[in-house]
Formats: C-alpha cells, sequence, structure tokens
C-alpha cells in the first residue's frame, strides 16, 4: 500500500510537471503569435519600403511593378495572413536588401557569429563574475570587496556601445593588440565580447556575492569549519555549491540577453551576426530580415525563459507540487 | 585576515603583467591589422542601401570599379570625358539621338572577350527590365538601343534629351555587362562574379562586410594603380571608421565633419573632390505656390505658403555660421537649390544677388512676419523640420536644428518633427508632406534635370511646388532644343525660383574622405558619383 501510494505521488508528480511544461509551452506560442502580429504591424506602419529601396526619382511605373511584386498593394491582413501562413512553414519571403538570399536563411547564417560572440562573452561573465562575487563576499568590507563594487557599478553604469568604442580606441588604436572591428580570428571576437560581458559581469558578481554573504552566515558553514575542513574547501565546495543555485538561475536570462543584447555591439563593431543583420535590415525597411530576425530572437528568449522555469521546477520543490 | 589579504595582494602585478604579456603577444602575432601590407587599399564607408552584384537591381549609389559606364568624369574638372568604355560620342540637332562609338582595344576582364556593341545592347536590357532599381533609369526605359556596328550603338528618345551623357557618367544608369558571360553562366554568373571592363577585377564579397578587387595589370585603357588589391568595408559606426583609419586599418574612410574635423586634428588628411559633389537645400513642401492649390492637399494653410514668411524664413539664417557649422570652411552658399556653374541656366545675375536678397537679415525678417500677420493669421503658423540622416548626410539633423535655432530668434514657431528618411518620402510621394525637409542633390544633376525634379511637375510632381509660372517654364524646357534658348527658359525657372523664395538653399558641397596620411599621399576624384567617391585608380600611395 505504501509503495503504490508512492508511485501514485511520483506518478502525479510527473503528471504535474508535464502539465506546467505544456502550460509554459502553450503560453510561449501565443506569445510568439502576439509577437508575431507586433512585429508585423510595426514595420508596416513605420514606412513604406517603397522609399527605402528605390531612388527619390523613381517613376510611378517602377514604385508599381515594386508594390506589384512584394504584395504591398494588397490589404494588411491579408499580408498578415500570408506571412503568418508562410512563416509556419519557416518561409519568410526573400530579403529586399541582401538581394536573392532567403530571410530566414540569412538570419540563421549569422546565428553562430552571434552563438560565438554570444558564448565567449557569457564564459567571461561566469569566468569573471564568479571569483569575483566570491571574493568580494569572503572579503566583504575589504578593498577588495570595494573594487569588486566598483567593477561592477561600472559595468552596470556604463552605456556598452560607448564602453565598446573606447576599448577600440584604448586597445586597438592605442595599444595596437586587437583589430578594431570585423570578424575573423578570435582576436576580433575579444573587445566585442569584453564590451557584452562587462553589464552582466557585474550582475552576476553580486548576485553571487549577496548569495555567498547569505550562505557564509549558515550553521552548516560554522561547523564545517569548527571541524577544520579548509578555508577553500569550505568557500568553493560547500558554501559556492549552495549559493550558486541564485547565479545559477539568472543564467538563462543571461545567456538570453547577450544574445539579443549584442545588437548594438555588433553594429559598433561591424560584427555579422543576428544583430547586425537586424540593425541593417531596420535600417533599409527590409521587412522580411526584420521579422525573420525579431522572430529568431523571440524564439530564443522563450526557450531560454523556457530552460529558466525548468531550472525552478527542477530546484525548487514549491514550483513542482503546485 | 592578514592571511587572507596575503593571497591577494600580489593580483594588481599579476594583472598587470599578464595584460602586458598578452599584449606583447597579440602585438608579435600580428593579429591587429596596423602593420597590414601596402599593396592592398582598404577603404571603409557606410553600408550600402542595398547588397547586389547586380547593379540595375540597386538605387545606383556604388559603381563597382571594376565595371565601366560609357562616359567618363574627369578626375581633376568633373568634366564628361572618354576615359570609360565609349571612345567618342555624338548627337543629332534635336537630341533625340545619341550615337556612342567603343573604344576599339576595350575588353572585358577574365578573358570574356572584347566589348562591343552586342554587350551595350545586352547590358541596356537588363538594365531596363521589371527589376530594375536605378536611379535615372526611366529617361533610359523610353529609348531604344540600336547596334549600328560592332563598336557603335545608337540611342533613340521620344523626346530631347541633352542631358544625355549625365545618365551614362557617374550618375551610372547604364553600367556594362559582358554578354559573353551571361550566354555562358547565366545571370548566377553575374551574380557570382561579374566580369568588368574596368582597371580591378571581382574578387569577391563577404555578404553585408567587404568587397574585394584586384588590380589587373596591362589594362586596356593603360591605367596601373600602384596597388594589387583594394578592399571596400561596410562600417556603420563612424566612430569604428575613424578607429580603422587612426589604427591604420584602413586607407580612407568617410566621416560625418564633427569626426573630419578630429582626424584632421589628428594628422590625418581629409580630401574632397575637384568639383561640387552635392547640393543641399530645404524644401517647403506641398503645392504651397500654387493659388488653386486643393487638389492633393490643403497646402495654402501652411505658414509658408505666403511668400513674406518665406523671405523672413530665409532672412533669418547666418548662412556662413551655419555651413560652417556643418560643412566646415570653404564651403559656398548656394543661390538656387539644382543650379550649378557647370550646367546650362547658370546665372551669375542671381549669384550675385544672393547676399541682398537672402542675407542674414533678423530685423528684416521680424518686418515681413508682422506685415503677414504671423502668427496670428494662418492656422498652421508652427514650421514643422524634419529631423532626420540620410547615408551621406549625417549633417541633415543638425541642419534642421540650426536652422530653429534661428528661426525661433525672429518669433517663427517651430515644431521639430524626427523621423527617418523613408517616412518622410512616403508622405512626399503620398502629397501628405506637410513638413519642411532637408533634401540633396547628389550627384549634381544637370540644372536642367535637378530643377524639373525638385520644382515642377515634369518630373516628380510630388515636389512640385505648384507654381504656374515655373511650371509652364518647365513645360516648355522639355521640349525646347536650341541651347540659347534653354538657358533662357532655365534662367527664368532658377529666376522664379528665387525671387518667390521657394526654398531656402543651402550648399553646394564637395565630397570628402578622410585619408591616413601616413599611407595615402594623394588621390584625385571629381565627386561625380552618388557615393561622390569614384576614379580609385588614382590614389597615391607613401
Amino acid at each position: 500500500m505504501g509503495l503504490r501510494t508512492a508511485l501514485m505521488c511520483k506518478k502525479f508528480k510527473e503528471y504535474a510537471v508535464l502539465k506546467y511544461l505544456a502550460r509554459r509551452v502553450a503560453s510561449s506560442l501565443f506569445a510568439l503569435l502576439v509577437i508575431t502580429v507586433i512585429v508585423f504591424l510595426l514595420s508596416h506602419l513605420s514606412g513604406n519600403p517603397v522609399d527605402a529601396l528605390l531612388p527619390d526619382d523613381a517613376s510611378q511605373e517602377q514604385i508599381d511593378a515594386f508594390i506589384r511584386d512584394w504584395g504591398l498593394d494588397k490589404p494588411l491582413w491579408q499580408q498578415y495572413a500570408t506571412f503568418l501562413g508562410n512563416a509556419v512553414h519557416g518561409d519568410f519571403g526573400t530579403s529586399l536588401k541582401w538581394q536573392g538570399e532567403d530571410a530566414m536563411g540569412f538570419v540563421l547564417d549569422r546565428m553562430p557569429a552571434t552563438l560565438q560572440l554570444g558564448g565567449l562573452a557569457i564564459l567571461m561573465s561566469v569566468v569573471i563574475a564568479l571569483p569575483l562575487g566570491v571574493a568580494a563576499a569572503v572579503y566583504k568590507g575589504t578593498p577588495i570587496d570595494n573594487s569588486a563594487q566598483m567593477f561592477a557599478l561600472l559595468g552596470q553604469s556604463m552605456p556598452n556601445f560607448w564602453l565598446g568604442i573606447v576599448l577600440i580606441w584604448v586597445f586597438s588604436v592605442w595599444l595596437g593588440w586587437l583589430p578594431t572591428s570585423g570578424m575573423g580570428t578570435i582576436y576580433h571576437a575579444i573587445l566585442p565580447a569584453i564590451a557584452i560581458a562587462w553589464f552582466q559581469v557585474s550582475a552576476l558578481a553580486r548576485l553571487t556575492r549577496s548569495a555567498m554573504l547569505e550562505v557564509l552566515d549558515a550553521e552548516y558553514i560554522k561547523l564545517a569549519r569548527v571541524k577544520g575542513v579548509s578555508e577553500s574547501v569550505v568557500i568553493w565546495k560547500h558554501a559556492l555549491r549552495n549559493a550558486a543555485v541564485v547565479p545559477l538561475t539568472y543564467f538563462g536570462i543571461l545567456a538570453a540577453s547577450i544574445l539579443t543584447g549584442s545588437v548594438v555591439i555588433e553594429t559598433v563593431f561591424s560584427w555579422p551576426g543576428m544583430g547586425w543583420v537586424a540593425i541593417e535590415a531596420i535600417r533599409g525597411r527590409d521587412f522580411p530580415v526584420v521579422q525573420a530576425v525579431i522572430i529568431a530572437y523571440a524564439v530564443i528568449y522563450m526557450i531560454s525563459n523556457l530552460v529558466v522555469d525548468l531550472l525552478y521546477v527542477a530546484i525548487d520543490p514549491r514550483i513542482r507540487n503546485d | 585576515m592578514l592571511h587572507k589579504k596575503s593571497k591577494f595582494s600580489g593580483a594588481p602585478k599579476r594583472v598587470l603583467t599578464s595584460m602586458l604579456l598578452a599584449g606583447t603577444i597579440l602585438t608579435a602575432a600580428g593579429v591587429t591589422h596596423a602593420a597590414m601590407a601596402s599593396e592592398k587599399v582598404v577603404i571603409a564607408v557606410s553600408p550600402l542601401g542595398a547588397d547586389s552584384n547586380l547593379y540595375w537591381t540597386t538605387t545606383g549609389a556604388f559603381i563597382f570599379p571594376s565595371m565601366q559606364t560609357l562616359v567618363g568624369n574627369d578626375a581633376a574638372t568633373g568634366k564628361y570625358d572618354n576615359s570609360q568604355l565609349a571612345e567618342s560620342w555624338e548627337h543629332n540637332e534635336d537630341f533625340t539621338s545619341w550615337t556612342f562609338k567603343l573604344h576599339p582595344n576595350a575588353e572585358f576582364n577574365g578573358e570574356w572577350g572584347p566589348v562591343t556593341a552586342a554587350d551595350v545592347v545586352h547590358s541596356f536590357n537588363i538594365h531596363t527590365g521589371d527589376d530594375a532599381k536605378l536611379s535615372g533609369i526611366k529617361q533610359l526605359k523610353t529609348a531604344t538601343i540600336t547596334a549600328v556596328d560592332d563598336h557603335t550603338v545608337r540611342f533613340d528618345l521620344p523626346s530631347p534629351v541633352p542631358n544625355f551623357l549625365f545618365s551614362h557618367a557617374g550618375r551610372g544608369s547604364l553600367v556594362i555587362y559582358s554578354k559573353a558571360q551571361f550566354e555562358a553562366e547565366g545571370i548566377e554568373g553575374y551574380e557570382t562574379a561579374p566580369a568588368g571592363s574596368g582597371p580591378f577585377q571581382y574578387e569577391g564579397r563577404e555578404v553585408g562586410q567587404s568587397l574585394t578587387f584586384t588590380t589587373i595589370k596591362d589594362h586596356w585603357t593603360g591605367v596601373s594603380p600602384e596597388f594589387d588589391e583594394i578592399e571596400f568595408r561596410w562600417v556603420s559606426e563612424p566612430s569604428t571608421r575613424f578607429a580603422m583609419l587612426s589604427a591604420g586599418e584602413a586607407h580612407a574612410v568617410t566621416l560625418p565633419r564633427d569626426l573630419r574635423e578630429d582626424a584632421a586634428e589628428a594628422g590625418q588628411s581629409v580630401l574632397s573632390s575637384s568639383a561640387g559633389a552635392m547640393q543641399s537645400t530645404m524644401l517647403f513642401t506641398g503645392q504651397f505656390m500654387n493659388p488653386e492649390a486643393e487638389e492633393t492637399r490643403d497646402a495654402r494653410t501652411y505658414a509658408w505658403a505666403d511668400v513674406r514668411v518665406r523671405e523672413a524664413v530665409n532672412r533669418a539664417l547666418d548662412r556662413d555660421g551655419i555651413l560652417e557649422v556643418l560643412y566646415g570652411e570653404g564651403v559656398e552658399a548656394l543661390p538656387v537649390y539644382t543650379m550649378d556653374p557647370r550646367f546650362p541656366g547658370y546665372s551669375q545675375d542671381l549669384a550675385d544677388r544672393f547676399d541682398a536678397d537672402y542675407g542674414y537679415d533678423p530685423e528684416k525678417a521680424m518686418a515681413l512676419l508682422k506685415e503677414a500677420g504671423y502668427p496670428d493669421a494662418f492656422d498652421n503658423a508652427a514650421i514643422p523640420l524634419v529631423v532626420t540622416s540620410l547615408a551621406g548626410n549625417p549633417e541633415f539633423a543638425q541642419m534642421a536644428e540650426l536652422v530653429q535655432a534661428y528661426l525661433d530668434v525672429v518669433g517663427i514657431q517651430t515644431e521639430m518633427r524626427e523621423q527617418d528618411w523613408a517616412t518622410g518620402n512616403t508622405a512626399i510621394r503620398g502629397f501628405t508632406a506637410d513638413f519642411v525637409t532637408p533634401m540633396r542633390n547628389a550627384p549634381v544633376r544637370p540644372a536642367a534635370l535637378g530643377v524639373q525634379i525638385f520644382f515642377t511637375d515634369q518630373a516628380s510632381p510630388h515636389l512640385n511646388v505648384g507654381d504656374p509660372e515655373i511650371n509652364d517654364l518647365g513645360a516648355k524646357l522639355v521640349s525646347e532644343t536650341n541651347p540659347a534658348l534653354r538657358d533662357e527658359l532655365l534662367q527664368g525657372m532658377f529666376t522664379r525660383i528665387f525671387d518667390g523664395y521657394a526654398h531656402i538653399p543651402m550648399a553646394a558641397v564637395p565630397a570628402s574622405v578622410v585619408v591616413n596620411s601616413d599611407l595615402v599621399e594623394g588621390w584625385s576624384f571629381p565627386g561625380s558619383t552618388s557615393s561622390g567617391l569614384s576614379h580609385y585608380e588614382l590614389i597615391d600611395l607613401k
């Protein structure tokens, strides 16, 4: 009877998790649908691509042909329906600016560049932020803590495009250590990755610091010290393992925001990723690419949030049981 | 605690040492492009509106240095010359038939054979197809072309076109592609690597990033660039372009005015085109000079429908001050937008009268406003000034802001309207524009073409100011072939525009490029193309 009850409880919990997951997926899909409407309307209400893509002295014949070719003469709802129907099949049309390129294909072609840059930025964030946060907590109130706090404050105060330009001038122009812009070698990625990562390092370091401070005051930490466990084991094994829950849950948001937040930095560093595509497509009124890139970003963000939600479920039994 | 501190006490030193070591390694490894080979020239400019090897599907903002037109522009004067594919040309008496004779030794790069009349006809056909977006292409679309012999082509036009050479020179309405390549490889051949006849050969592109060309040895024109390769990099951020120049990664970059000054202070060289590359103005929109303009909008309610207000606007502006801020020293005020001393119709009389009639005189401006009953007598007293930017014209936003500041001094109400260029164009094309907007004429069109586009109902009806007299003169100009009478008609139109204060003329501006003074000795270019840049083969390296 006891075993049966336990099995039932387990099944019930699995069902609850699946239900939770299905609800989150459904709400994500609904959000995606809403995003398609917003993106479609905003891109169409903000100006006519005719005026961005045809010369000032274009003839009426040219304008008419362009409008006809791109279906811009149809009612907006009809254009949206066509767009949505095609989008479901992954067809976002062909780029107006990068002629002949499939819109979503073009965006996805740029994704590795963004992932490469984002990956390096995430790596930098984690590698720098965790030790920094731990050090700030362990040496609370010392110059090390103050320096870490100052570092975090700077990172969260500086606009990343400004930081990017400063980095270019210091490391490329004055010191001549790294290339100013473009993509090619790992050296090209260092400065833009720093420009993206600094803000996230600050956020992650502060979270780690506060979580560590809480944990370091816990009874079991005191017990470990009393038992003669070495300080490094206490900090890095016992304290950090428990404190890491907070930064870990933030990690999903961090990953998504680094990817989507690279838009400006990719433009500053002329890094040919999705962010760069987004800016160039908006400038060129390239509707198909604008729609494709925003949907791609939305999907990335939603997947990240979904992963974070699932992490919460895995970590926090209260959510699972709810 | 002391023990803990000691663990970190050496950290700053270690960090500093590590950074210096890393820097030394990076520098030694040559990861920076500063020490780049001198045989490759890099030019960094703003990204193009359309990125394609099929020239006719773009608006014509950039002619590949590997491609050629029929007519060239002299690097020093900007005048038409035979440095491109046509050795000579002639027209009939009424300018309806133009015949071009090709250089007999002209040939395509990549062993695609000689350039013949068949290539011109083929190029004409693809340039005038449905997918053509080229600026100025509508004129070619009305033409018929005939290959007279292997090296002679004739264009027949339905009406007189005295300015036909403009389409074939820096404006680049027709770029010559190889018919042989098309027959062998189809359009894909052009998309992959279009064969041209210029002194450079197309090597490849990184989509949205760069275009690379190599120098042709023993080119048929005898032109011999002193470098092996030229790369164009599309870089959106001006500060990054400036950094590229300063770091020695680029030989030449285009920069907005403020950064040009910084670059010059830092020892770099600012080179200007030998002739005016662009004219700028602020245009009143709507048919404000049409006494019966109710057809498309209520233009008469705009404050600028009153000539006294228009004169007051012009009198309120200290152009010397504005132009110095916007463009720097050496840029001249423009008496009438689209009028240019290089083209027929130029009126020295208007140029001489400019200071007297358009000079800075705030008291006169206020008196005119009072006389007009401004603002109470107007339903729409506030003048919306468009704050916008356009590729190649970063000063447009500041232009509107400066105008606003001067108008404010004399009591003219304004409303700053921030909008992108395309949105403004949508309103203008839709006949719903109700603002005063910056505008540019680049490359500087022949006056007879420009004045029709920006002031009459002949070329772009949405920019028609609605003045019956200007439109009447414009209509006569279309069919007039006598050069003296054309000159007279044009001067009549310019005088009417000038006297009626039909716009806010600003400046005739040369194209500018900033070059790394350690790498580049000089570069002569006439500013005759849409981008202002050309004649890359004349880049003189140190």
